[in-house]
């Protein structure tokens, strides 16, 4: 007879009554085990000071930082006293610690990088962009509410006229008071007068465009949108914007030149007293701040906290403790050691200790009267305006395709140029673009970019490389176009980039500056800005292509090509 | 080693790992979890809403009442403070626009308090700060408008006009030559006006409140006197000699100070602001402020308002009153006269000799304010009126 298995059924069956046991022997030990459990973990946590905390922060990324943009003419400064409050390693009250960085902006880009949440609080040169952030933040949230917090002053500098001594005393200096009038006379009456002011993307920008509109209508005060618009005062500015040299990425930009190039380069530019001060620390520069007699502007450089849903305990305090430091005696004689005069009424400005001086050209007893500032709305009206009736510009791109240039190089060039299209909004410009390897070509005639601006984009797109690099035939074939284009009325430019050495050209660099000096002494002065892309590329004939035009160079990377043509697209 | 105790151990272990997962599960966790109930030893933390005239006395004091480790049921007490306009923090509070909603609210008077009420009143059913009772809003300091001038521009209109009111102040804005029409430096240029931006700081409706008070002769003003169209153009004219609108902040008198007259020949101000500018003002300008009453003074009050909602625990809200006390005490407000505000303690007085009012005094700063005539707060539909006004005239201009 044969046995079958039969399993014990009785054995394998659910015994609902035990699992529910066992449960709640669980649940048990667990209520048991808790205050245990958690005295050990606080245990630890007190022991290496949030162990676990620290895991968690680190297992969610960096450091809580404020990011605080930041306007260019100040930079260096507000990166030290970044550095400074960084050094000290403060803690917030949950222990994290309190850490700042910077990003470097024009004032009017904060506008919608703040508004993207790109960071968390600012310092622009004025408080004129604080309240059209917020104006626009309004419109965009379509909200009363604004974005712009707790505001913090630090540092003020007054908008001036910085100005050769010896030019500033021709108009009559210091004897009588001189100011706008004075300057834009000059400007338009003496063809050898070379001036120059920021794009209207900054403080100083917006002042000297405003002058000038209050100028045309004779007034001081009450400027209307009507004001702008009128016949009157368009044909004055633009008038008065043909004598401007060109603009530039912005008052510090200007002051270096004026420092490197000397007396020849600008008799005369709208900045700050603070560079005026730090200017004049150069060898063999002597500017003078003249605060116009009709009134002036100041850069207050606000420190502003943005009031973004995202912003933390741990931002405020740090804000917070920023707020502190800056305007903290130590903070605040750094301050006034780099020229500003500082937020703390305390310090005196007109001591010993003070750069505030008449040595360094300036008056701590003023300005002692603003020009108004009108209504945001006006403020736009303005700045549209000066983008109407700004210099034109004839600018040729000269651009290196040899077959070192294969790959990365070539794809950002591409990019930068793109960008730099991008910038130049006005479709009166005129831009051509020209390239070299072994030979040279006129990829697209220069013409007004409402004919070819959809041509060059396409002509930058489909660039590709190969050959020598016949640098020095380039420059002068762009040359000749600007010559035969024959418009003094322009800012004639060539902005040229090569990544290598020249080795290809039937034009030696000695004949080629001959050509432009000449050129420009007989014809139309044109200026070249030369870019030295990656270390390979040779500085040496930019350096004199531009030294003989009165232009720049710059030294530019991979990563760094696409911001100096934006740059140098501010110039235009 | 038998069965039971082999599964005991297990179960033992495993509950110790399961409570050792969710411990440390919480710690990874969001620090902040404001819908979480306080646990009973943790602090007790109070975030007060802060008016800016009155910011710097008070973090001082939130710093110096946390360092005294003040408790409550045996519970620390935690003060922060956030600083904010008091027309901004009204905004926010009617927009319930608060991330974290105060546990107290200092605005620079109690009208804004009544906004608040009315708002949520009409939106909930309920104040949500009270005007009676234990919570009852309770003002903490004092302070009035009162006019500065740098002293050359205040002789030159007192010599002309012969006192400083809102008419003389219109006449000099209005005079087409500028200063030298005046009596004054041609170098001053045109007389500017200080005013805050209404929209950043209360002071600057309050200041047209005050125009208006003077324009009609009373203390008590209604919308059909804000929007009649004589007193709206000469209210133009007046706001036409400010200048910087676009550019002004909520810290008026500090800007005053440090842009100096180029900007502002004077306004009408907080009196603790211009009290705590005009040593700095002297010293940087060299041209000190003088002071001058007006005939209908705007009160300010900073009433200590405990945010009545469900948002905070009663615990938070009794360690808000505790704080609230904690201000009213002699030594707190004895600090409130150094930083040029006026007590609500009666046994505190502001002529100590080491007070910014005895200091000043001869600068035209008063102990005792003669002019008792105090303007009445306006209600909403004013403010309203004003503010539309304002963005149409003056910030569009």
């Amino acid at each position: 007879m044969s046995r079958s298995y039969k399993p014990s059924y009785k054995t394998l069956k659910p015994n609902p009554g035990g699992w529910i046991s066992l449960l709640i022997i669980v649940v048990a030990a667990c209520a048991i085990c808790w205050p245990l459990t958690k005295g050990l973990i606080d245990a630890v946590n007190n022991a290496t000071g949030g162990m676990f905390k620290s895991i968690s922060t680190a297992a969610s990324g960096p450091q809580p930082t404020l990011t605080v943009a930041v306007s260019p003419e100040k930079a260096e400064l507000f990166q030290q006293l970044v550095e400074n409050f960084n050094a000290k390693k403060l803690k917030a009250a949950n222990g994290d610690e309190l850490r700042l960085a910077t990003v470097q902006l024009e004032p009017e880009d904060m506008i919608d990088a703040a508004i993207a949440g790109d960071f968390q609080a600012l310092s622009p040169d004025s408080s004129i962009w604080l309240d059209q952030l917020d104006r626009q933040y309004q419109a965009a949230q379509n909200t009363s509410a604004g974005l712009v917090g707790q505001t913090v002053r630090y540092a003020v500098s007054p908008v001036v006229i910085a100005m050769w001594r010896d030019k500033a005393q021709q108009l009559g200096w210091p004897q009588k008071p001189i100011g706008w009038s004075d300057l834009l006379n000059e400007a338009t009456t003496n063809k050898d007068f070379k001036w120059s002011h920021p794009s209207t993307s900054s403080a100083s920008g917006v002042l000297a465009v405003l002058a000038e509109f209050y100028a045309a209508t004779g007034k001081t005060r009450g400027l209307t949108v009507d004001d702008v618009k009128s016949p009157q005062a368009q044909e004055y500015v633009n008038a008065l914007e043909k004598t401007v040299r060109y603009y530039g990425e912005g008052e510090a930009s200007i002051a270096r030149n004026v420092a490197e190039k000397g007396r020849a380069y600008l008799d005369a530019f709208v900045g700050s007293e603070q560079i005026v001060i730090n200017t004049n620390q150069k060898p063999g520069v002597d500017l003078v701040a003249i605060y116009p007699n009709e009134g002036s502007l100041w850069q207050d450089h606000p420190l502003a906290l943005l009031e973004a849903n995202t912003l933390s305990d741990v931002n405020r305090e740090t804000f917070r403790a920023f707020a502190n430091y800056i305007t903290s005696p130590d903070a605040q004689q750094l301050i006034l050691a780099k020229g500003y005069r500082p937020a703390d009424l305390n310090i005196k400005i007109d001591g010993a200790n003070s750069p505030v001086n008449e040595k360094n050209g300036a008056d701590p007893a003023k300005p002692q009267t603003s020009l108004q500032v009108p209504a945001a709305t006006v403020l736009d009206v303005v700045r549209e305006s000066w983008l109407a009736n700004k210099r034109r510009t004839n600018v040729e791109l000269v651009v290196d395709t040899s077959g070192s240039m294969e790959g990365d190089k070539l794809n950002n060039v591409k990019e930068a140029l793109s960008t730099f299209l991008d910038q130049v909004k006005s479709d009166e410009e005129r831009v051509g673009l020209i390239e070299f390897y072994s030979e040279v070509t006129d990829r697209v005639p220069i013409n007004l970019l409402k004919n070819n601006r959809s041509t060059l984009v396409r002509a930058v797109d489909t660039l590709d490389a190969g050959g020598n690099t016949a640098l020095l035939d380039g420059v002068a074939a762009a040359y000749d176009r600007l010559q035969e284009l024959n418009d003094p009325s322009r800012i004639n430019a060539i902005v040229v980039m090569t990544d290598g050495k020249e080795n290809a050209s039937a034009i030696k660099l000695s004949q080629l500056t001959a050509k432009l000096q000449q050129g420009n002494q007989r014809g139309v002065p044109v200026v070249v800005f030369g870019i030295a892309y990656g270390s390979d590329a040779d500085m040496g004939p930019l350096q004199a292509m531009a030294d003989a035009t009165g232009g720049q160079t710059y030294a530019g990377t991979i990563e760094t090509i696409r911001k100096l043509y934006k740059i140098l697209s501010t110039y235009f | 080693m038998n069965r039971t105790r082999i599964i005991f151990f297990v179960v033992i272990a495993v509950a110790i790992v399961i409570v050792g997962i969710g411990l440390v599960a919480r710690s990874l966790g969001p620090a902040n979890n404001p819908i979480a109930p306080a646990q009973s030893n943790e602090p007790l933390e109070v975030r007060v809403v802060t008016a800016l005239p009155i910011e710097a006395w008070i973090t001082e004091a939130a710093n110096q009442f946390n360092t005294e480790k003040h408790t409550l049921d045996g519970r620390l007490i935690k003060v922060s403070v956030v600083p904010m306009d008091g027309l901004t923090a009204l905004n926010r509070f009617d927009s319930a626009a608060f991330d974290q909603v105060p546990t107290a609210w200092i605005p620079d008077s109690r009208y804004l308090v009544e906004l608040a009420n009315a708002a949520y009143k009409e939106r909930n059913g309920r104040d949500v700060f009270l005007t009676d009772g234990e919570y009852r809003a309770k003002p903490i300091a004092l302070s009035l408008f009162a006019w500065g001038l740098y002293g050359t521009r205040a002789k030159a209109l007192e010599a002309k006009f012969g006192q400083i009111d809102w008419k003389t102040i219109h006449d000099a804005a209005i005079a087409a030559g500028g200063w030298p029409d005046l009596g004054g430096d041609p170098a001053w240029g045109f007389f500017k006006l200080v005013v805050p931006h209404p929209r950043k700081n209360v002071g600057g409706l309050a200041a047209m409140v005050a125009a208006a008070g003077e324009y009609y002769n009373k203390p008590n003003i209604s919308v059909e006197d804000v929007t009649n169209p004589e007193f709206q153009k000469w209210l133009k004219e007046l706001m036409g000699s400010v200048t910087a609108i676009s550019g002004a902040s909520a810290y008026t008198a500090e800007d005053f100070a440090l842009l100096g007259y180029s900007v502002g020949d004077g306004g009408q101000m907080l009196e603790s602001d211009l009290l705590a500018n005009m040593g700095g003002i002297a010293n940087r300008w060299q041209d000190p402020l003088v002071v001058r009453y007006p005939k209908y003074v705007t009160w300010f009050d900073f009433p200590f308002s405990v945010w009545m909602g469900s948002e905070t625990s009663a615990a938070e809200k009794n360690a808000a009153l505790e704080f609230q006390k904690y201000l009213l005490t002699k030594a707190v407000q004895e600090k409130a006269v150094g930083y040029g505000l006026r007590p609500v303690n009666a046994d505190v007085t502001v002529d100590q000799p080491d007070s910014p009012f005895a200091k000043w005094k001869d600068a035209g700063i008063t102990t005792v304010v003669q002019r008792t005539s105090a303007m009445r707060s306006p209600d909403r539909d004013v403010l309203q009126a004003l503010l539309r006004w304002f963005d149409l005239n003056v910030a569009q201009r």
